[in-house]
């Protein structure tokens, strides 16, 4: 039997927009997209430019003489490679723009790499996962056309972040320069711009390519884990023999010799690194093309025994769902902790070769501190980022306890016998809990790969622990943010601690800040752990954050309503 | 009577906008009350107050006797709840989720437990995240129900359901009552008020228009009234008696509305040639949109004859 079906519908031309809807971007899903990540295109962009015009200026007011720029220019150039680190080829650190480029050119580049990542992971695998997305493919649109304008969304705020960059640059250069050489050209200040976009852009067009496949969280986790790893073993290709292999296969390699800030050019270096991201970014948007929507890996994660599930108790259900996240946690910071670990006899033996006096200095300065084995190139290279990294988790974790709020699951839990209190004590715990099954993972790796090193072990594994008491403060902060105000904003709190502890740690001494102001850096307390050199003050500040945290979370809890 | 549940001039605002306004609720022990009202109107904001994850703002509530505020773990203890949206745990099965929440109450009788997954078709071996929208209320009702509460408060619970779970439901709900416990459910389906509730209170814009029992609210409400002429429609003569209202005319048929007795309209029709006479009682649907001030429904009484006298729909 045949069924007539007349001829189909002719659809509606679509209705012209007005002026005001695209200006508000309710227009398109460029425009709405756009729309949604104005607050963060406008922090990222109000973060660069206030570190280049802040930095720019105390850096021409700090060094403010020619005599002062040669003795500046002859430090950092007398600096061996394996000291110069993460740091890499001081040129033209005489010049504002050399020493900028020399000293923070890559802040600039992991700061909008971040960027990229959470926004390209978020834009299609986060929405598909809240299920808006199901919504928006239902109108009449392909999904290609969805990704490319999603993504076309972000490359126009990247573009508008960097070129705020560059007039930034030129601006600080022209307002601050104070000796010969530190104008900073247009052309300077475009090229570093482009470098910082190009290599957010290729970090993000990871996670983007990752995020249909395998989901936000793994693609954030794999695309920040490239970018840093990719970043470590750049900085240390030329001292520790182990990475110039691999550091062949990074972006930060491939671009070394790109200085535009210092006066160094090289452009072509650019065009793998676009290469890389155009191909990735066609990739991501064939892959969200062609899979089911919202899909991810079908490859089933494999369950946790039933006693991890922790059914018994609010604490140890709060802990079983942080174990997941713990465990990758864990395995991510304990391999970049064994390869940093590992790799410390090779950096010990080429500091002996090239700057035997430098082991006599730091010897005398610190009599306990042995740069040339595990722990004290774990703390020269391992620590500063682990307190990131471990904040990070941090702020992870707290994201998972707010979920029970943000989520409106604690509206089934708060209407059992759980009391308001109970609840966020116990979230707390667990989250500590996390906090501690993710440092003993990866400070067993840490003295694993001490002990392949030929170093000895305890030292290291103990000093692995600091960034637990980093990450147990940071916690307290979230939790007790979001006890006190909402838990929808708690991880974000804990990640602007994080970063703003990071920056002042970075700064302050290298801009000769006041010591009050480095001082507010809960790490600049911790010591030197991973050589056994522990600050009592630091531990015990940041026990009492993380248990002042919980107790004042539970004090604003029990005064405010429930979020809707 | 012993009230479960007692409002005082319940008002909550959230800053500037409005959540309820001077609420005054009894709800009496061993009653199944239906709370209805549009969407907005106020019902899961009395519903969460009531359980004290809202602070009222000001006024008070108290439940089983006790303020809301004072002890809501006390009150958490002699509760089931089932929010009108929730999420549960993604990673945990249908089971583990009921285990849980078990162990946080403690007490739960197994085997009513297996009774209520049994009742309710659910496989609770599945992942949460992998359940349907109507197995997962599945799922949330039975956290509700497993440890058999004194007092119930369900919001929206029919949401998702299919026609058969809802009947389980209801038939769970006729169940609770019958042993003596106490059911507050909120909805904006006048169907399932109106065939499980004693006493409805109807609620718009946050304040209470109405609390009564289901039949006198139906009672007070109007009847549609149409008398199909041999001739011209006497509209005026019609529109004089008292308790008729919006008389509409169309060709010899005249529609209209009546208030209270029906003898002055039937004595009216008497002296004219009338051909057909249909009194349709109204549904609590039609009286809950009158409350609203809007159209009853589509399908008017015009296209619904009873013949020889009153007809029912509902």
């Amino acid at each position: 039997m045949t069924v007539e079906m007349g001829r189909p519908p002719i659809s509606a031309p679509r209705p012209r927009l007005s002026i005001t809807s695209r200006l508000f971007g309710f227009g398109s899903i460029y425009g709405k997209t756009i729309r949604d990540s104005r607050l963060a295109t406008i922090m990222v962009t109000g973060l660069i430019t206030g570190l280049v015009l802040g930095a720019g200026k105390a850096v021409a007011a700090a060094f403010d003489t020619p005599t002062a720029r040669i003795e500046l220019a002859n430090l950092a150039n007398s600096m061996p490679p394996v000291l110069a680190g993460l740091a890499g080829n001081p040129v033209n650190v005489g010049t504002l723009g050399g020493y900028f480029e020399w000293k923070y050119g890559a802040t600039f580049a992991i700061i909008a790499a971040l960027w990229s990542i959470l926004a390209l992971s978020s834009t299609l695998a986060g929405e598909a996962r809240q299920g808006s997305l199901d919504l928006v493919a239902a109108a009449p649109f392909g999904k290609r056309r969805i990704a490319i304008e999603k993504l076309a969304a972000h490359l126009t705020a990247m573009t508008i972040s960097m070129v705020v960059l560059a007039v930034a640059c030129w601006v600080a250069g022209a307002a601050f320069g104070t000796v010969l050489g530190d104008e900073i050209p247009a052309s300077a200040a475009i090229g570093f711009a482009l470098w910082v976009g190009l290599i957010a852009l290729v970090s993000g067009s990871i996670a983007w390519v990752l995020g249909p496949l395998v989901g936000r969280g793994a693609a954030v986790g794999f695309a920040a884990a490239i970018m840093f790893g990719g970043y470590i073993v750049s900085g240390y290709a030329a001292s520790v023999p182990a990475f110039a292999t691999i550091a062949n296969l990074t972006w930060f390699h491939w671009t070394a010799n790109h200085l535009p800030l210092a006066g160094q050019y090289d452009w072509i270096s650019l065009v793998p690194v676009a290469i890389v991201a155009i191909v990735l970014f066609l990739l991501g948007v064939e892959l969200f093309e062609r899979r089911d929507l919202g899909e991810t890996t079908t490859v089933r994660s494999p369950s946790l025994p039933p006693a991890a599930l922790g059914l018994r108790s609010p604490v140890g259900r709060a802990f079983g769902e942080q174990i997941p996240v713990a465990l990758s946690w864990g395995l991510g910071i304990g391999l970049f902790g064994f390869v940093v670990a590992a790799a410390s006899r090779s950096f010990g033996d080429e500091l002996v070769k090239q700057a035997p006096g430098f082991i006599t200095v730091v010897k005398t300065i610190y009599p306990d501190f042995d740069i040339t084995n595990a722990g004290g190139f774990l703390q020269l290279v391992f620590v500063e980022f682990g307190f990131i990294i471990a904040g990070f988790a941090a702020a992870n974790f707290v994201g998972r306890w707010a979920s029970d709020e943000t989520s409106g699951r604690i509206e089934m839990l708060l209407a059992t016998p759980l009391s308001r209190a109970r609840w966020l004590q116990a979230g707390g715990i667990g989250a500590f809990l996390a906090v501690g099954a993710m440092t003993v993972i990866f400070a067993l790796a840490v003295a694993f790969g001490a002990g392949l090193a030929g170093s000895q072990v305890v030292t290291p594994f103990l000093g692995s622990f600091s960034l637990a008491l980093f990450a147990l403060a940071m916690v307290g902060v979230g939790v007790g943010a979001g006890g006190l105000f909402r838990t929808s904003f708690a991880a974000e709190i804990v990640a602007l601690v994080v970063i703003a502890t990071f920056l002042i740690d970075l700064l302050a001494p290298a801009l000769k800040l006041p010591d009050w102001v480095h001082q507010l850096a809960l790490t600049a307390h911790l010591g030197q752990p991973m050589v056994g050199t522990w600050d009592p003050a630091g531990i015990i500040l940041c026990l009492g954050i993380a248990v002042g945290g919980v107790l004042l979370g539970t004090w604003g809890m029990a005064r405010r309503d429930l979020a809707d | 009577m012993t009230s479960i549940i007692h409002t005082e001039k319940l008002t909550k605002w959230y800053g500037k906008h409005r959540g309820v306004v001077d609420v005054d609720l009894d709800i009496e022990a061993g009653e199944v009350f239906g709370f209805l009202g549009p969407n907005g109107a106020g019902k899961t904001t009395t519903i969460r107050i009531l359980l004290d994850h809202l602070r009222p703002t000001s006024g008070r509530a108290t439940v089983f006797g006790i303020e809301t505020t004072a002890d809501p773990v006390a009150i958490h203890r002699r509760i089931g709840y089932l929010p009108g949206e929730f999420t549960l745990y993604d990673r945990l099965t249908g089971g583990q989720t009921l285990e849980y929440f078990a162990n946080l109450r403690g007490g739960v009788d197994q085997a009513y437990q297996a009774s209520l997954i049994e009742r309710f078709d659910l496989d609770p071996s599945r992942r949460f995240k992998e359940y349907s929208k109507g197995n997962k209320q599945k799922v949330g009702l039975i956290i509700a129900l497993q440890h058999q509460p004194d007092l119930l408060l369900l919001d929206e619970p029919t949401s998702g359901l299919d026609p058969l779970v809802q009947q389980t439901f209801f038939a769970l709900l006729r169940d609770v009552v019958d042993e003596g416990r106490t059911a507050f459910l909120s909805s904006h389906i006048l169907g399932e008020v109106e065939k499980t509730c004693d006493r409805v209170a109807i609620i718009r814009d946050g304040s209470l228009v109405q609390v009564d029992r289901v039949d006198a609210l139906r009672d007070l409400a109007h009847h549609q009234v149409e008398l199909r002429f041999a001739g011209p429609v006497p509209t005026a003569e019609f529109e004089s008696l008292p308790g008729v209202s919006d008389v509409v005319a169309s060709e010899h048929v005249l529609h209209l509305r009546v208030f209270g007795p029906m003898t002055p309209i039937i004595q009216a029709a008497g002296r004219h040639e009338l051909l057909d006479f249909v009194s349709r009682e109204p549904s609590l649907e039609e009286t809950f949109l009158a409350q609203f001030g809007q159209q009853a429904g589509t399908a008017d009484a015009g296209q619904e004859h009873a013949a020889g006298g009153p007809g029912h729909d509902r």
